[in-house]
């Protein structure tokens, strides 16, 4: 029942896409409800199995994906001619960035409910925009993979280039091209490793099991896992992102931000380290030293933006370093803090984009330097602002403390002196991550009010749901994070073994 | 009838009366223009039903002086011709009839069906060929009908002009490929495909090098490889739409079954020593169509471009060994196919009320989202982007390329496909997100266009990750 149910993640947006198709656009409001409905179930049945896996944890999981603790483990044949299969599975790790989407597309749906344009097609791509997240954190097959990963090119320039603003052909251009140049270079490494594991098998478990050629990881790790870094804005590939995410409309800013950035993350600890291990031990400190344009540089480009959403995407561009930074460590407690900091992050700017989206519709600007005073106007926005700007500079009671704390740990465990040094750089920028938070915050939303925004409402009901949900569930894995870590931990055992396994 | 152990060559045949009776019925019963596209319709639906329900549509035997062999190969690219002849024949039917202002655009249907029949036919003879007489046999009859169709608007100036370049550049082709065929001839001293087969295996001499250079650049043309694409922008800009479409798949999955049988069939033994010319042309072929289509605004020229690359991206898979090369050169086609009439039934729609050029496309999201939808589809799919059945083709073509080692080419083609769509998202941003221009007529869709386009556009969604038709292909290799 629990893997009909698992299975059901990412059938039922498609469904619902289905189902909308058959009916008339006129009827926007029977739309609006569908979308929403289906949105809200997926989301319970998503928190339903959560709860489920941390409910089972320390019980035997699927003998059939050994060495990964896998739960509703599913194996079809799909197609055929190359041996591709249908297979999906939950581990803790999945099963949390599965939940982290659920949430983040729900409260997608509920803040676009009015956005202008033909609703249909806008609801219709976020549903496929949220199948193709769910179908990549849920799938073991590097096929399967690989399909949900490209999919979403296709949703994210129609959305972004007709429903955004802005430079909206521009920004979606540059995001679209840019994710399909790391995808094309993912896709490029996936035959060398079906030919070269000897594995004849495009299984992730299967493929594990073997041990790659040496000669083949050196040129097959880096070009992987820059293609997934692509997606998560390391640098040099950070470029898209400012531009894409200020052109979006809201709901696609959060769903980019939140979700989409952590796909690059997770096929860079799922697919690219775990299977070529070996490699990751000698390409990854140099990973290191690209992060220091990240995690270092990033807050200060932040600082000298006025734009709410350039400033937010530099923020994350900051925020994702940290992520490659506990990778990179290769300690237990360095994985365990970047997948918390995945996760982390995905609500908090989740919820930085959801109240600029809000915010902007109100001001229809989003330079800060012509706003000011909106507390006044806005309190409930403006809290919800600043509370995600607490979590996102680290404050002790929000999830971003918990994981940026337990990637410094981790990634100080290890015994290089460039990723000690980048850690230390790394802590000492969360003073400039404050500065600009504090700063932005100060500008927009005290000092004296202009004239034309007296006339502004606060967030309507919809809109207050949104931000208590999210600011819930950053306090949540704030105050309590042994929970998170506990389903964690049973996911980043087999992958750590692996990874400790590799001789050089 | 007992013995008869040659049924295989029933659908071949029909093929072959099939146009005679359809231009007799206009010479000598009817003019009426309902009678042989309704005929069209039946016969080419039946052939292509034949050509699946037979089990015993392969088998060989000699006519004449014509050695004939029918396998899988054979009967799958059958198939992939018949439905390129019954979409060509569908989106060809609006030209013929009245507009509410004006003439029709083209005249003489049966010809026309009959044509088309004749070209299909050529592939037929290419793909169950065993000698080289019937080979080139065959490549003439599917090439020859070809001029004609690209004439067909023969008071067009750019229509005359397309098909005389295409003649001269055909026929140029032509010489080489005879020129190939001769040296290969005195190569081997037979013309039977088995016996070259044992003599190239015996050992190689510059003779056959040359011969192989010849028959390389011949086919260069008709595939439209590099450094012999030149002709395409402009014949595929000058020809009426649908022979465009036509062109664009029946020509060249001729073409590349011709090539498919030389490297498979005579040239097999040598086939890891031509491996890095097949592999420089692919290479070249794509990223120069990939270029070339970047700066176009023209709707068809921008489709010649985008199928110069294509042609490209199917070279990659003949590097592969040959089961795995034939079922993604199969598969490949058959998507192929469906992507490109969609995109031609869109652009015929768009042609017929307005100009064919990027900016006709302007708002069309808007004011007709179906013909939107269906644009962005076949972009998409022929750009590659899962789950559209373009990207599965491609992942077949690169996965046969891959499986012999040419990581390089595959990651090569792999990044092209960034530049690709580059371009066709040019084209989805004209329709998608320019504002309408309301000088541009509005457009108008018959019910059967509607039919036509939904169905193709339902075939390229699920085509690709529903195993149906892979798998049906490649059970066809490995039965």
């Amino acid at each position: 029942m629990n893997t009909i149910l698992f299975n059901s993640i990412w059938v039922l947006p498609l469904l619902t896409v289905l189902v909308c198709a058959l009916i008339p656009a006129s009827y926007s409001k029977t739309l609006r409800t569908i979308h929403v409905t289906s949105a809200t179930l997926v989301l319970g049945i998503v928190c339903y199995l959560t709860y489920s896996v941390y409910a089972l944890s320390g019980t035997p999981s699927d003998p059939a994906a050994a060495p990964l603790a896998l739960r509703f483990f599913t194996d079809i044949p799909w197609l055929s001619v190359f041996n591709a299969h249908y297979i999906v599975g939950a581990d803790g790790l999945n099963m949390l960035l599965l939940a982290l989407t659920a949430f983040i597309v729900w409260a997608g749906v509920l803040v676009s409910l009015h956005i202008k344009g033909n609703q249909k097609i806008f609801f219709a791509l976020i549903q496929l925009l949220a199948t193709s997240v769910y179908g990549v954190y849920m799938s073991f097959d590097l096929v399967l993979f690989f399909v949900f990963y490209e999919m979403e090119a296709l949703c994210m320039y129609l959305m972004i280039a007709c429903y955004g603003s802005g430079k909206r052909d521009y920004g979606g251009k540059k995001l679209t091209l840019t994710l399909a140049f790391g995808s094309s270079m993912i896709l490029a490494t996936l035959f060398g490793l079906f030919f070269e594991s000897g594995a004849n098998s495009w299984n992730l478990i299967e493929i594990s099991k073997t041990t790659l050629p040496m000669d083949f990881q050196m040129w097959a790790f880096p070009l992987m896992f820059m293609g997934f870094a692509v997606s998560s804005s390391l640098f040099p590939f950070h470029f898209w992102s400012p531009d894409g995410h200020s052109a979006a409309p809201t709901a696609v800013s959060m769903l980019a931000a939140g979700v989409m950035m952590k796909m690059g993350a997770y096929g860079c600890l799922r697919v690219a380290m775990f299977l070529m291990p070996e490699a990751a031990k000698i390409w990854l400190p140099y990973v290191v030293a690209l992060l220091i344009f990240n995690v270092v540089l990033g807050p200060f480009i932040a600082l000298r933006h006025k734009d709410l959403k350039y400033i937010t995407a530099y923020s994350s561009i900051s925020h994702l370093g940290l992520i490659f930074l506990g990778l990179a460590a290769l300690t237990p407690i360095g994985l365990r803090g970047a997948s918390l900091q995945m996760i982390s992050h995905g609500f908090l700017t989740g919820l930085f984009f959801a109240t600029i989206g809000m915010i902007y519709e109100r001001t229809h600007t989003r330079d800060i330097t012509e706003m000011g005073g909106i507390m006044r106007k806005m309190p409930f926005l403006g809290v919800g602002f600043v509370l995600a700007g607490f979590a996102g500079l680290g404050l002790p009671g929000f999830s971003g403390f918990i994981a940026e704390s337990t990637i410094f740990i981790g990634a100080f465990q290890q015994d290089s002196t460039i990723t000690r040094v980048v850690t230390v750089l790394a802590i000492l920028s969360i003073t400039t991550t404050a500065v600009y938070i504090l700063q932005t915050a100060n500008r927009m939303l005290h000092g004296p009010l202009p004239q034309k925004y007296e006339g502004l409402t606060d967030g309507t009901f919809r809109e207050k749901l949104v931000i208590v949900v999210l600011v819930a569930c950053l306090l949540f894995i704030g105050v309590c994070p042994g929970w998170i870590s506990e389903i964690l931990d049973q996911s980043i055992a087999p992958i750590f073994a692996k990874i400790s396994a590799a001789g050089l | 009838m007992t013995n008869f152990t040659h049924s295989f060559i029933i659908p071949d045949v029909l093929l072959l009366i099939f146009p005679f009776v359809v231009i007799g019925i206009r010479l000598f019963v009817t003019t009426q223009s309902k009678v042989p596209w309704r005929l069209a319709n039946f016969g080419f639906i039946a052939i292509f039903f034949l050509l699946n329900f037979i089990p015993l549509a392969s088998g060989n035997g000699k006519f004449f002086i014509c050695n004939w062999k029918v396998d899988d190969f054979g009967v799958l690219m059958r198939e992939v011709l018949m439905v390129s002849a019954l979409l060509g024949m569908w989106l060809s039917k609006d030209y013929f009839e009245h507009g509410a202002d004006k003439k029709p655009q083209m005249h003489q249907i049966a010809e026309f069906i009959g044509a088309i029949a004749f070209a299909t036919f050529g592939g037929f003879v290419v793909v169950s060929a065993c000698d080289l007489l019937t080979f080139f046999l065959g490549l003439e009859i599917a090439t020859i009908p070809m001029y004609a169709l690209a004439a067909w608007n023969k008071r067009d100036q750019f229509g005359s002009e397309a098909a005389t370049k295409y003649i001269l550049m055909g026929s140029v082709a032509t010489a080489f490929e005879l020129f190939g065929f001769s040296y290969l001839y005195g190569f081997a001293g037979s013309l039977h495909f088995n016996e070259i087969q044992a003599a190239v295996a015996s050992g190689t001499n510059p003779l056959l090098w040359v011969s192989v250079l010849f028959l390389f650049c011949g086919i260069g043309f008709k595939l439209t490889l590099f450094p012999f694409y030149t002709w395409a922008p402009d014949v595929y800009e000058g020809a009426p739409t649908p022979v465009t479409a036509v062109l664009s798949v029946t020509s060249k999955a001729t073409a590349i079954a011709f090539l498919v049988v030389l490297v498979y069939g005579p040239l097999s033994p040598i086939q890891d020593k031509i491996a890095p010319l097949i592999a420089l042309l692919a290479g070249v072929t794509l990223f120069v169509g990939n270029l070339g289509a970047l700066k176009q605004s023209r709707l068809r020229r921008f489709m010649a471009y985008s199928s110069i690359a294509q042609a490209g991206y199917i070279m990659v898979a003949l590097l592969g060994p040959a089961t795995m090369a034939k079922t993604s050169i199969i598969y490949y086609l058959f998507v192929y196919a469906v992507s490109n009439y969609l995109a031609f039934f869109v652009f015929g729609i768009i042609g017929h009320h307005r100009e064919e050029t990027f900016n006709s496309l302007r708002g069309l999201s808007k004011q007709n989202p179906s013909l939107g939808i269906a644009l962005a589809i076949s972009m998409f799919s022929l750009a590659g982007i899962p789950p559209l059945a373009g990207f599965f083709g491609k992942f077949h073509l690169f996965f046969s390329g891959a499986s012999t080692g040419h990581y390089t080419l595959v990651a090569f083609a792999v990044l092209n496909n960034v530049i690709a769509l580059f371009y066709y998202l040019q084209l989805i941003k004209s329709a998608w997100v320019d504002e309408p221009d309301n000088h541009l007529n509005p457009l108008r869709l018959t019910k059967r266009q509607r039919n036509v386009i939904i169905l193709l556009s339902c075939s390229v969604v699920v085509l690709g990750f529903l195993p149906f038709l892979s798998d049906n292909i490649f059970a066809g290799f490995t039965h």
